[in-house]
């Protein structure tokens, strides 16, 4: 298992674009940019819809069963360089980009917690919960999906 | 077909030479480059008269200074005081393989006679992909917070994704890493010239970020390549056999910066890129007889080979095998060394290379009757130039 304990990780900076991601991940919800013209779900933040261009855009919640982040892991790394000295204590990790099932095409990234790194697999299902780094920052992250997914 | 077709003709090639750190300035790597490719085209630099390059560093978190990190076009500029220059341009978003095809266009327009176009890469000190300081700006914030730094874990986890899709296994990558380390032993101006690499060292070295192991990755080097342009009527007088230009793409599809992981990112980069090449050369994959392709990372060669149209998606790895990569198979691939064999110089050598292949330049490497020569002269995603060269215009 990866020791994350020790590490400090870079602060996200939220940008206009960006700042209601960030303030619904403090409250321990997971809003991603929406067309309001399409209905498509993106991530990352962008100027324009991905799909249709369309710049009316608003940050909603992306809710599956009520919790709001299921998914699948759609690639990822592990992390063997040390690099950068802060990240030492966790390698090797499971850095993870995550496909969400109710905002396909949308891509988080994210670390694998509360699993070893070798549990990292794609298509592998898991839901998000939020590791709060300061008064200001709360990341969503990933571990394996313990509720079985709806049909 | 495109009208201009074996209009414009690579002539001159040059080399610095490589080194793992940064004994002198960049910009006498550059310097040394250039006088070498004006002098294998036989023209003196007096007749430079265009000038184009892509001077980015891509080592993350260090400054970029002139002459000493990158080598623009003023530095190249201020150095060589040109009597007669009358062009120049500095590229953005097409990496050096959009600096060539610059210089093309400015020569069939007539605004310069014999263009210069060079590669510098600089090996910082210290770590080269470093995170962000203490705080992540930008599409970083998505990323760097995750431990996500450089390029490498960007394309690592594409790969992984490629990989277990089409359930396939990373070790096959050996035989690209090992056929182009034998090809490297005929490229003396190499990084890795003179160290040859097993499938053993391969399978047995350390991970970086799976599934890249140490030799996935290109080491960084300090060091230049240049190449000398001219039209295909004043290269017919010049002492080297002309490498025509038959044809020319460039990506045409991007995908929100941030968004990694994505393979149609790669794979759509790659093919609109390649497109424009086939329809305007008139070839098609089996045409090729020799294909120089982007490998900074090994996984760029699978996305080129797939995106490019050489073989269908999912089947790069089993492509490779068995011989079909060798200076005598059905597709000799990098027979330069790659990336991976020079040291980290971008995709300007995998043009030379297109070039002196076409040409029946490439000495002890040559492929045998090599006329249709293809490059894919940068990773599909960010950049995606694609050339085809000829020997016999047409």
């Amino acid at each position: 298992m990866s020791e994350w304990s020790k590490v400090t990780r870079p602060i996200p900076a939220p940008n206009e674009w960006t700042k209601p991601f960030w303030d619904a991940a403090k409250r321990g919800v997971l809003e991603l940019q929406r067309c309001q013209s399409c209905g498509h779900f993106q991530h990352p933040p962008y100027a324009t819809c991905v799909k249709c261009i369309a710049t009316d855009l608003k940050f909603e919640a992306v809710r599956h069963d009520g919790v709001g982040g299921a998914g699948t892991i759609y690639a990822y790394t592990i992390m063997y360089h040390t690099g950068d000295k802060r990240f030492a204590s966790a390698v090797p990790y499971a850095s993870i980009i995550v496909e969400l099932d109710d905002a396909p095409g949308a891509l988080l990234a994210g670390n694998l917690l509360e699993a070893p790194y070798t549990e990292a697999k794609v298509g592998r299902r898991v839901e998000v919960v939020f590791e709060k780094l300061n008064d200001d920052i709360t990341l969503p992250q990933f571990r394996l999906a313990r509720a079985t997914p709806a049909e | 077909m495109w009208e201009n077709r074996c209009k414009v003709a690579i002539s001159g090639v040059g080399f610095s030479k490589v080194t793992r750190s940064a004994e002198i300035p960049l910009a006498a790597h550059a310097l040394t480059a250039v006088k070498e490719a004006v002098a294998d085209a036989g023209l003196q630099l007096s007749d430079i008269d265009g000038l184009a390059t892509y001077p980015e560093l891509p080592a993350t978190g260090h400054a970029e200074v002139d002459g000493i990190s990158i080598v623009s076009v003023n530095c190249m500029m201020t150095m060589l005081k040109l009597p007669d220059l009358s062009w120049h341009i500095q590229v953005g978003t097409t990496n050096i393989g959009g600096a060539v095809q610059q210089a093309v266009n400015a020569l069939l327009a007539g605004v310069c006679k014999y263009a210069v176009v060079w590669r510098a890469m600089h090996n910082p000190r210290g770590t080269y992909q470093n995170l962000p300081g203490a705080y992540a700006q930008g599409a970083a914030q998505f990323t760097a917070p995750y431990g996500f730094g450089g390029p490498g874990q960007g394309m690592a986890v594409a790969y992984t994704r490629w990989l277990e899709r089409h359930n396939q296994s990373r070790e096959k990558m050996a035989t690209l890493a090992v056929t182009q380390r034998r090809h490297t032993q005929h490229n003396p101006h190499a990084y890795f010239y003179g160290t040859p690499l097993t499938r053993e060292d391969y399978l047995n070295s350390r991970m970086v970020a799976y599934p890249f192991c140490l030799f996935d990755c290109d080491i960084p080097v300090q060091g230049a390549v240049a190449i000398v342009l001219t039209t295909a009527d004043r290269a017919r007088d010049l002492q080297p056999r002309p490498a025509y230009l038959a044809g020319y793409g460039q990506r045409l599809h991007f995908e929100v910066a941030g968004r990694i992981g994505s393979l149609s990112n790669y794979m759509e980069g790659g093919s609109s890129s390649a497109k424009l090449t086939w329809e305007r050369s008139g070839f098609s994959p089996k045409d090729v007889n020799v294909a120089q392709i982007y490998d900074g990372f090994s996984a760029s060669v699978i996305y080129g080979l797939e995106s490019y149209g050489f073989c269908k998606e999912g089947t790069a790895l089993d492509f490779i095998q068995d011989g079909r990569i060798e200076l005598d198979g059905e597709l000799p691939l990098n027979t330069f060394g790659g990336s991976l064999g020079t040291g980290r110089i971008h995709g300007l050598w995998h043009i030379i290379e297109g070039a002196l292949q076409a040409s029946g330049r490439a000495g002890s490497r040559q492929v045998k009757d090599a006329n249709v020569s293809f490059v894919g002269a940068s990773a599909p995603i960010v950049t995606g130039t694609t050339f085809i060269f000829v020997g016999d215009p047409y």
